[in-house]
């Protein structure tokens, strides 16, 4: 497929890499861009960095305004995709144009998740942290505010938090969970990130929902369930991004949280692929299809996925929840699977079956280093860092390449034996022949409490 | 293109330090600090009789592809056009630490000002002729450095050399 023309839908991390890929593979056809982003790709990523004042607002575009003439793309900027025809390998954009293709890439990314709460949507008070202009937006907003509600204790919700109490503003942090970051972190651990919040002024609420919003003036006022009222010059919305999907025909092309593709990124319609926070691909450790959205595995999707639309054929090995980021004087990493949880919170309590998965602590939080371990059997299955980031790569791939972590060196182990271990290849952990476990071991069910509870006292202390 | 590497030959090193040293000289870091763009790291292994302690120097790989180049999400992290060295212009990082989730050498490091730095492989001493300062220290030979291909050959040349030398010396014992 080295002259047919190939169209790239959205204009992002995934997008750009396909590109990117496919002219580095050869590709001499048409490649068109088709997109409602104007300008150039912006990384949102970066986000809380332009708020902090760590990035100037020009390098919240990685890949610059250059790219599209560099790389030969043909750009359709200012219409969303509106309907994709897989019958007849065509596309109709919302501004009636429509663009045949012979090799199709869905990368539109995701969207903000906005929560029910009446009046949320159409308060001018209310930000949504996506889009470059959302961004500009809340930016232009801070300096008049002086008081913030953040919804959501998500990875962003906290930084979004953090970045506004910096700001001299005072921050309510909000969640109908019963920790922060839900999706993610060991109850502990959420614990000490919480105290460490608080001791900074910003005041968390748990297991709190939000019931209307009401515009007063430059502010809004707030509802919430228990009866409470309060006022706020903002509110800052980081309840989670879902894909921008909503133009395919699920008639046509398999869909499930995202557009599920296969290893080659290919969904279920020949020609027709997807990457980034629009496609559900393979999660490593439960050989699931599920939708990780992250910046690097945009990235890497989009490269595999433009190769294969150049004709070649590149495999994505799989993908692996992880986040790391700084939160006031503390590095905070997660990586895998260490609540248990298949699917993080998206599902309730979801567990491996027959695959209990056992804690093991080292250092603590009041030592300023705290690490948590997830083992399912004796595999390693995440990990929760907090100021032992120099770990986190080698931990990463002993998760991604399914180390076994066995008995001796299992119950032996200290911080500094781990760092070792990770430094000289793992003599402590022995790889297992065959990197991917069968997807059967880690068959989803629904776990009872009752049994959650006891699976919580396998939790052992170190 | 050239692809420039370290090689390391676990056999010869001693574990005495002196690369870490030299490359926290030449780089102007704090020998108490805990930063350190090298690592020596002591592997025992066995048990008496057939015991054994190997000593394991390590820093950046330079990855043919390396996943901080792609993960960095300010492409502050890039391939060097002359002989693919992976570099990072510090003022574009914005310290969010993805590099060191990315690698699994645990290469990228962060001093005080929170942007990352790591292993340059020394481009600045190479320009000038001069081998990087890990490698001209190392006293026993361990630590080498050139374009790829160059380094497999030499690795090649003296196994194979190695392992004439046993043939060789099985067959004089047996005359």
């Amino acid at each position: 497929m080295r002259h047919g023309r190939l169209l790239i839908l959205g204009n992002g991390g995934a997008a750009l890499s396909a590109a990117r890929a496919a002219r580095a593979s050869g590709h001499l056809g048409e490649i068109h861009l088709a997109s409602d982003v104007e300008g150039p790709a912006f990384n949102p990523m970066l986000a809380p960095y332009f708020l902090k004042g760590a990035l100037p607002w020009e390098r919240c575009f990685p890949f610059g305004a250059a790219f599209y003439d560099a790389f030969g793309i043909t750009c359709h900027l200012g219409a969303e995709a509106e309907r994709l025809d897989t019958r007849n390998r065509e596309v109709t954009l919302a501004s009636g144009e429509r663009i045949s293709y012979d090799r199709c890439l869905v990368a539109t990314g995701a969207g903000p998740i906005v929560p029910p709460v009446p009046g949320l949507k159409a308060s001018k008070r209310a930000f949504f942290l996506r889009t470059a202009a959302s961004v500009r937006q809340l930016e232009e907003a801070i300096p008049k505010a002086r008081s913030a509600l953040v919804l959501g204790a998500s990875f962003v919700g906290l930084k979004v938090a953090e970045i506004l109490t910096r700001r001299q503003i005072r921050v309510t942090l909000l969640d109908c969970a019963d920790q922060v970051l839900p999706g993610g972190a060991h109850g502990l651990l959420a614990a000490a990130i919480q105290a460490l919040f608080e001791r900074h002024g910003v005041e968390v609420r748990l297991r709190c929902a939000m019931e209307g919003v009401e515009g007063a003036g430059n502010g809004v006022v707030c509802h919430f369930r228990d009866g409470k009222i309060e006022a706020a010059d903002l509110v800052v919305v980081c309840t989670g991004v879902k894909p921008n999907i909503g133009f395919l025909d699920p008639m046509q092309v398999r869909t499930d949280e995202a557009v599920l593709v296969d290893e080659r990124l290919e969904t279920s319609v020949q020609g027709l692929y997807a990457a980034g926070d629009a496609c559900q691909g393979i999660n490593i450790i439960s050989g699931k299809h599920e939708w990780l959205a992250t910046w690097e595995n945009a990235c890497l999707q989009g490269r595999v996925a433009g190769r294969n639309m150049a004709g070649e054929s590149a495999c994505y090995p799989g993908s692996l929840p992880q986040n790391i980021g700084l939160f006031f004087e503390w590095t905070y990493a997660h990586l895998g699977d260490v609540r248990g949880d298949v699917k993080g919170d998206v599902r309730g309590d979801v567990r491996t079956q027959g695959h209990s998965v056992l804690h093991r602590f080292f250092g603590s939080p009041s030592e300023g280093r705290f690490l948590v371990l997830a083992l399912s059997g004796d595999i390693l299955v995440g990990a929760n860092l907090i100021n032992c980031a120099h770990l986190a790569g080698g931990l990463r791939r002993a998760i991604r390449e399914r180390w076994r972590w066995e008995g001796p060196a299992r119950d032996g182990l200290t911080l500094e034996g781990i760092e070792k271990a990770l430094r000289r290849g793992m003599d402590d952990f022995r790889s297992r022949p065959g990197t991917r476990a069968p997807t059967d071991a880690f068959t989803v069910m629904t776990f009872s409490g009752k049994r959650s509870a006891r699976h919580g006292q396998r939790d052992q202390g170190q | 293109m050239t692809q420039y590497a370290f090689a390391f030959d676990v056999t010869r090193c001693s574990g005495c330090m002196a690369c870490v040293v030299a490359c926290q000289d030449q780089n102007d870091l704090d020998a108490i600090d805990v930063v350190a763009f090298r690592h020596v790291t002591t592997s025992e292994t066995g048990a008496y009789p057939s015991a054994r302690i190997d000593h394991f120097s390590l820093a950046c790989q330079h990855c043919g592809d390396a996943p901080c180049v792609v993960a960095c999400p300010t492409a502050a992290i890039r391939r060097r056009g002359q002989d693919n060295v992976v570099v990072v212009d510090r003022d574009l990082c914005v310290g969010c630490h993805t590099c060191q989730l990315t690698c699994p050498f645990g290469a990228p490091t962060f001093p005080e000002d929170g942007r990352m730095a790591k292993c340059d492989l020394c481009h600045t001493r190479r320009e000038h002729g001069m081998k990087p300062a890990c490698v001209l220290v190392c006293p026993s030979g361990a630590l080498d450095v050139g374009p790829i291909e160059e380094l497999s050959a030499r690795k090649a040349k003296e196994a194979s050399l190695k392992i004439l030398k046993s043939i060789v010396a099985s067959s004089s014992g047996d005359v």
